[in-house]
């Protein structure tokens, strides 16, 4: 081959391999993009911090009509709709869903609207304030108010109105606070299960056994294996033993959080081995030999020397744990079942956040903004908690090995 | 003068699996001397060297045959402390290789190792093993650093200085400084004279001038046998064998 076909041939690699890189990159930032473009707009803070449920509050009033009109307060927004009659204001909003609805957002100190009487039991009061929806009214003049006619419409026919026969109004719902806090519950509860567990075996499996034995090296092999079986088989192995397991210590009924979470140890528990092994293949055996010379017995030779090289490696596999335990749904929708809750009890069921995808969109009426805000949110929990990781890494390794 | 003997070898045969490695190595190595161990490549004086602490246990397929005696103790006997005779019997590797912690930790791992854990007494420890090693005054006001923060010869010499913490009767030297420039190697050496008046040296060393040079005695090994093993000035300057002279001469290897 002669120099000038060579130096063709050349560059047409580069360029094929460019050109098939730069379409990864495409697709991926695509998906990315379709993401963020379909879920920013639901994404907000009410989202993360609120209930799944909401409540619903059923109130009447038939007291006097107040005496003064009230004023309206500087700090309202110029979008909300006053009511000068009752003192309380209105904004129209958008639920956790998309869904438009009509917020109470400002109840005067003064207004006889602010603790009004439960219908249901007149022994209750239900305090009237903002964040709520304004579901429905019926006014004592028989006009309706429906929360599809607006804020506008709602300040409107307060002000023409002198009493309330029935007003329903309900707290913010579909919020995904009992979701992040499951979620970061089976990270926490699955990694402490896993973790001693995974490093010992790695420990034991590279350090401790002897490099004779034959067994070894096929406990290796099918380890590797473990990490490509399909999580729903683990999955199933939850719901067949672990359930009933967990079932016969804590009386819980059915799938929990703790029989999620051993499952899930199970599954990361074999990419917390391979890697921790890796991570001990890579230490040059001159730090062991060093450490035994000096009348260091093995196990001090393993835990003060060996371990803390192995940091580094040991904490990029609870990495990739953590994406694997985030990621996971397969296995948590038999293992913890597919309840969404937002008291979280580790006996019970509950939902992750990637489950809680998976409930929005297996419904009748998938949601697809709110499954992409969601995603938007694991997104940032992986970033953050790599960045927790990356930071822990860098502080214990900083005294051996920030000057290199 | 009488000078007593710390390792007693005797008819020493050595395998790694089917190779033989040593054949009947019989020596005497005498107390507070350096005794350099030297040698074309793979000729088994590092092997020897390292079945002085027994660190060729390290290696599975290792057998061997035939008796060493450490204080008229044989320390291949079933029941004989191996940690306790690594105590003993330190070894400074070719390579530098300090752990990744800090200056201090690094002269501290061993001493800590042994249980010892009161701060004064490892900072005495720790302060006499840099002095001893002639690296005090160097990484003084810095132990809390990295021990990567030194230089290579520095580091060989934390090494040493690690290794006497430990308070040893015999420091086996690996070839300690092949990996080192002709400067710092001049430090060590330097300071092998210095620690021969109160520790027993075995050093493997490629490097036939520095033998001569640190050397009181001086074995000279050839495809696993001992060939010659005598003082080192009368090694070197009368030689009772034709491949030690040819070695020496520098007519190969």
């Amino acid at each position: 081959m002669n120099h000038s076909s060579r130096r063709k041939k050349d560059i047409s690699i580069k360029i094929v391999i460019s050109l098939v890189s730069t379409f990864g990159i495409f697709v991926f930032c695509s998906i990315l993009f379709f993401v963020f473009q379909n879920g920013a707009s639901l994404l907000s803070w009410k989202l993360i911090s609120s209930d799944y449920y909401s409540t619903n509050y059923d109130t009447y009033y038939d007291g006097e009509v107040p005496s003064q009109p009230f004023t309206r307060p500087n700090t309202l927004s110029s979008d909300a709709f006053f009511s000068e009659k009752w003192g309380i204001a209105f904004i129209d909003e958008v639920d956790n869903e998309g869904i438009a609805y009509v917020q109470i957002i400002y109840v005067s100190e003064d207004s006889p609207l602010r603790i009004l009487p439960d219908k249901n039991d007149s022994t209750q009061e239900v305090t009237i304030d903002e964040y709520q929806a304004l579901e429905k009214v019926i006014f004592s003049n028989r006009t309706i108010f429906l929360s599809s006619s607006g804020a506008e419409n709602a300040a409107r026919m307060f002000d023409q109105s002198d009493g309330i026969l029935d007003m329903l109004t309900s707290t913010p719902g579909k919020g995904i606070r009992g979701s992040i806090i499951t979620t970061l519950i089976l990270i926490g509860l699955t990694l402490v299960i896993s973790l001693p567990i995974g490093v010992l075996t790695a420990i034991y499996l590279h350090e401790f056994a002897p490099k004779k034995w034959i067994i070894i090296s096929y406990l290796r092999r099918l380890i590797e294996m473990l990490t490509g079986i399909p999580s729903i088989v683990f999955g199933l192995m939850g719901a067949a033993v672990f359930i009933p397991f967990v079932s016969s210590l804590t009386g819980a009924d059915g799938g929990n959080l703790i029989s999620g979470s051993l499952t899930l140890a199970v599954i990361v528990l074999p990419v917390i081995i391979s890697s921790t092994e890796e991570a001990l293949k890579t230490i040059p055996d001159d730090y062991r030999q060093a450490s035994l010379a000096l009348g260091a017995t093995k196990t001090q030779t393993t835990f003060r020397v060996v371990l803390k090289i192995a940091i580094p490696g040991i904490l990029s596999s609870v990495l990739l744990s953590i994406g694997r335990i985030i990621g996971e749904s397969a296995a948590l929708i038999y293992a913890v079942g597919t309840a969404i809750k937002d008291k979280i009890i580790l006996t019970e069921r509950s939902t992750s956040l990637a489950v809680h995808i998976w409930s929005i969109m297996a419904g009748e009426s998938p949601n697809f903004e709110l499954a992409s805000a969601i995603s938007i949110i694991i997104l940032l929990v992986v970033f953050v908690l790599n960045i927790v990781v990356k930071l822990i890494t860098h502080r214990l390794i900083s005294v051996g090995r920030e000057k290199i | 003068m009488i000078i007593g003997n710390t390792f007693d070898i005797q008819n020493l045969n050595l395998f790694y699996g089917a190779k033989q490695a040593l054949y009947n190595i019989d020596m005497k190595i005498p107390k507070n001397q350096v005794t350099a161990l030297i040698g074309p490549s793979g000729c088994g004086k590092s092997t020897l060297l390292r079945t002085l602490n027994r660190m060729n246990d390290l290696v599975d397929s290792c057998e061997i045959k035939g008796t060493i005696k450490y204080d008229d103790e044989e320390i291949y006997a079933p029941k004989y402390d191996v940690i306790s005779l690594r105590t003993k019997v330190g070894m400074v590797f070719q390579k530098p290789n300090p752990f990744p912690m800090s200056i201090f930790d690094n002269i501290a791992y061993g001493p800590r190792c042994q249980g010892i854990k009161d701060p004064k007494k490892l900072q005495n420890i720790v302060k006499n093993a840099l002095v001893k090693a002639a690296l005090y005054d160097e990484v003084e006001d810095r132990l809390k650093e990295s021990a990567f923060s030194l230089s290579g010869g520095q580091q060989q010499r934390l090494c040493i200085a690690r290794t006497i913490a430990m308070e040893p009767e015999v420091i086996l030297m690996d070839e300690p400084t092949s990996a080192l420039d002709p400067i710092a190697t001049a430090k060590i050496e330097e300071l092998i004279s210095e620690l021969k008046k109160n520790y027993t040296i075995v050093i493997v060393t490629h490097n036939m001038q520095q033998a001569a040079r640190i050397s009181d005695n001086t074995a000279f090994f050839l495809m696993g046998k001992l060939v010659e093993y005598d003082k080192t000035d009368i090694l070197f300057s009368s030689p009772k064998q034709k491949q030690t002279e040819d070695y020496i001469t520098g007519r190969f290897g």
